[in-house]
C-alpha cells in the first residue's frame, strides 16, 4: 500500500514533468514560428494570420536565433543579419522581400518646432533612434552621415531604443520631441504624429531579407510561409501597409 | 519502508529543485573564463551601466530611507480611517507589472503627464533623465522595504517603547533610542530587498527613462542593449549582478538572524546607549 501509493506519486510527477517536457516540444503541424523584424507587426498577421509571430529589433531576433531560439523563419530589417545566419549555417539563403524608407516622426504638438531633418539639430531638442545594433539605428546614423549631420544631431540623442516601435512610441507619447522610424510605421498611428521627409537622396537602401531557420522542425511549412510572403496576394498587401516592391522599379 | 522511499523521494525532488535554481548562475560563470570576465568590466559600456546603476540606486535607496521610515512607522503604530488603503498603496508597486508601473510614472511625471504642465512650469523635464531612473527605481523598490520596516516597528515590544516612556525620555528619544535599535534589523533586510530589486529594475526605466550610455543605462538595460551585440560584456555584467544579489541577500540573512536574538536587543537597550 505505502509502496503503492509512492510509486504513484512518482508515477505523477513523472507525468506531470513530461507534460510539461512535451508542451515545450510539442508543435501543431500546421503553425510554424516566425521571427521578425518589429516593423513588420501589422502586416505579416494579415498575410498569415495562422502563423505564431514574435516580433522585435532584427538584431535581438537574430541573437536569440544563434542561441538556438525555436524560430521556423526570420525576416530582418536588412540583410546583414539573416546573411550572417546564413554564413553560420544557421538559415537558408536570404532573399530580399520588400524594401522601405525612413522618415522622421514628430508629436502631433511639435513643440520643440521641427520641420526638417535639420531642425534636429537645435540645442534641446529630445530625440529617440533605435540602438545601433538595430537595422533602423544603423539606417538612421548612415542619413545623419550622408546629410552631414552627425556631430550636430547625435548629441541631441536621449535615448536609444531596442526596436523601431519603442522609438515610434516615445514619440506618439509626445515624450520625445522626434524619431527616426520607417515611413510604414508613421502610418500606424497618423493621428498622434506628423511625418518629417528625410530627402530621397539621403534615404539609406532599406532591403527586408527573410529566410528559413536551418533547425526548424517545419521547413516545409516555414518555407510555404516564405513563398506566401512572395506572393503576389503578399507583396499586395505589403503595398498595401506601405512597403515598397521588393524590386526597385528600373527607369 | 514508506519512510525511507518518502524521503528518497523528497530529496531527489530538493535536489532537482537545487540543480534547476543554481545551474543559470553557474552558467554565467562557467561560460567564460574569469579572467575574461574582469577584462569586460574596464569595457565602458560595462563601466558606465554600472556607474548610472550604483548612483541611481544609492540616491534611491537614500530617499526610500528618509520618507519610508516615518511611513512605515506610521503605519505600524497608528490606525487610522484608511489604513488599508494606506498599506495596500505601499504594496501596490510589488505585485504591478514592471511595464505598467512605467506607464503609470508616464502618465503622471512625463511631458503631457498629469505633472507634466506643472512640472514644465518649474523648467523640469523627467523623462529620459538620471532622475527619472531614480524615480522608477524608488517606485518599484521602495514596497519591499516599506513592508519589512512595518513589519519591524509592530514586532517591537510596546513594554519597552512604554517604559523609556516612564523612564522620563520623550518621544523622539525614545525613537531614536529604542524602537530604532529594536527595528534595526528588519530595517535593514528591507533595505537590502529594495537594492537587490531597485538594481535589478528594468520595465519601467526603459519606459519612463529610456536608454543612453552613461545617462539612463543601468545594468540590466545594458545587458538587454548588448546581447546581440557583445555576448562576453553582457555575462560580465549579469556576474557583477549576481555577485551584488549574492552580497545583499547574505546581509538580509544577517540582518534577519540579529533581529530575532532578543539577548543582543535587550543587552544593548540596557546598555550604555540607553542610559547615554
Amino acid at each position: 500500500m505505502s509502496r503503492g501509493r509512492a510509486f504513484s506519486a512518482v508515477a505523477a510527477l513523472t507525468i506531470a514533468l513530461s507534460l510539461v517536457a512535451g508542451q515545450a516540444s510539442a508543435r501543431s503541424s500546421a503553425q510554424i514560428t516566425v521571427y521578425a523584424a518589429a516593423s513588420l507587426t501589422d502586416v505579416f498577421p494579415k498575410i498569415d494570420p495562422a502563423q505564431k509571430y514574435q516580433f522585435g529589433g532584427s538584431n535581438t531576433l537574430a541573437a536569440q536565433i544563434t542561441q538556438g531560439a525555436p524560430a521556423d523563419v526570420f525576416a530582418s530589417a536588412n540583410t546583414t543579419l539573416p546573411q550572417q545566419l546564413f554564413s553560420k549555417g544557421l538559415c537558408s539563403k536570404p532573399v530580399v522581400f520588400t524594401r522601405n524608407t525612413l522618415v522622421v516622426v514628430v508629436p502631433k504638438a511639435n513643440l520643440a518646432g521641427i520641420r526638417s531633418v535639420y531642425n534636429l539639430a537645435k540645442p534641446g531638442v529630445k530625440l529617440v533612434v533605435a540602438g545601433p545594433g538595430v537595422p533602423v539605428g544603423s539606417y538612421t546614423l548612415q542619413i545623419l552621415k550622408n546629410m552631414n549631420l552627425s556631430g550636430s544631431v547625435l548629441k541631441n540623442v536621449v535615448s536609444r531604443e531596442t526596436d523601431v516601435r519603442e522609438v515610434l512610441a516615445k514619440v506618439a507619447l509626445g515624450e520625445a520631441d522626434a524619431g527616426f522610424v520607417y515611413s510604414t510605421d508613421a502610418k500606424t498611428v497618423a493621428g498622434k504624429v506628423t511625418v518629417v521627409k528625410v530627402p530621397a537622396w539621403a534615404q539609406p537602401k532599406v532591403q527586408y531579407g527573410i529566410c528559413v531557420v536551418t533547425k526548424s522542425g517545419d521547413k516545409t511549412d516555414a518555407q510555404a510561409f516564405v513563398k506566401k510572403v512572395l506572393s503576389k496576394r503578399g507583396q499586395a498587401r505589403m503595398l498595401q501597409y506601405g512597403f515598397l516592391p521588393r524590386v526597385k522599379k528600373k527607369r | 519502508m514508506k519512510r525511507t522511499l518518502l524521503s528518497c523521494l523528497i530529496t531527489a525532488v530538493a535536489i532537482v529543485t537545487l540543480l534547476f535554481l543554481a545551474l543559470p548562475v553557474i552558467a554565467i560563470f562557467a561560460h567564460t573564463t574569469p579572467a575574461h570576465l574582469v577584462d569586460q568590466l574596464s569595457n565602458p559600456v560595462v563601466r558606465d551601466a554600472f556607474v548610472v546603476s550604483l548612483k541611481t540606486s544609492v540616491i534611491a535607496q537614500a530617499l526610500i530611507v528618509l520618507f519610508g521610515t516615518p511611513t512605515a512607522y506610521l503605519l505600524a503604530t497608528r490606525r487610522f480611517p484608511g489604513h488599508a488603503v494606506a498599506v495596500t498603496l505601499v504594496e501596490l508597486p510589488l505585485v504591478l507589472p514592471p511595464a505598467v508601473a512605467g506607464i503609470a510614472l508616464l502618465a503622471a511625471f512625463g511631458r503631457l503627464g498629469l505633472l507634466g504642465s506643472t512640472l514644465d512650469a518649474l523648467g523640469i523635464t523627467l523623462p529620459f533623465t538620471q532622475t527619472a531612473v531614480t524615480i522608477a527605481v524608488a517606485y518599484v523598490a521602495s514596497p519591499l522595504y516599506i513592508r519589512q520596516a512595518i513589519a519591524a516597528f509592530e514586532a517591537t515590544d510596546p513594554n519597552l517603547t512604554a517604559a523609556s516612556r516612564t523612564l522620563g525620555a520623550g518621544p523622539t528619544r525614545t525613537f531614536f533610542r529604542v524602537v530604532l535599535p529594536l527595528a534595526q534589523g528588519g530595517l535593514i533586510a528591507g533595505l537590502a530587498l529594495s537594492f537587490a530589486r531597485g538594481l535589478g529594475e528594468f520595465g519601467a526605466t526603459i519606459m519612463f527613462a529610456g536608454s543612453l550610455q552613461r545617462v539612463t543605462q543601468t545594468l540590466p538595460l545594458a545587458i538587454y542593449a548588448e546581447f546581440d551585440q557583445n555576448f562576453d560584456a553582457t555575462l560580465a555584467m549579469s556576474g557583477v549582478l549576481v555577485l551584488i544579489s549574492v552580497a545583499l541577500l547574505l546581509g538580509l540573512r544577517i540582518g534577519l538572524t540579529w533581529q530575532r536574538s532578543p539577548s543582543k536587543r535587550s543587552l544593548y537597550l540596557f546598555g550604555p546607549s540607553a542610559s547615554g
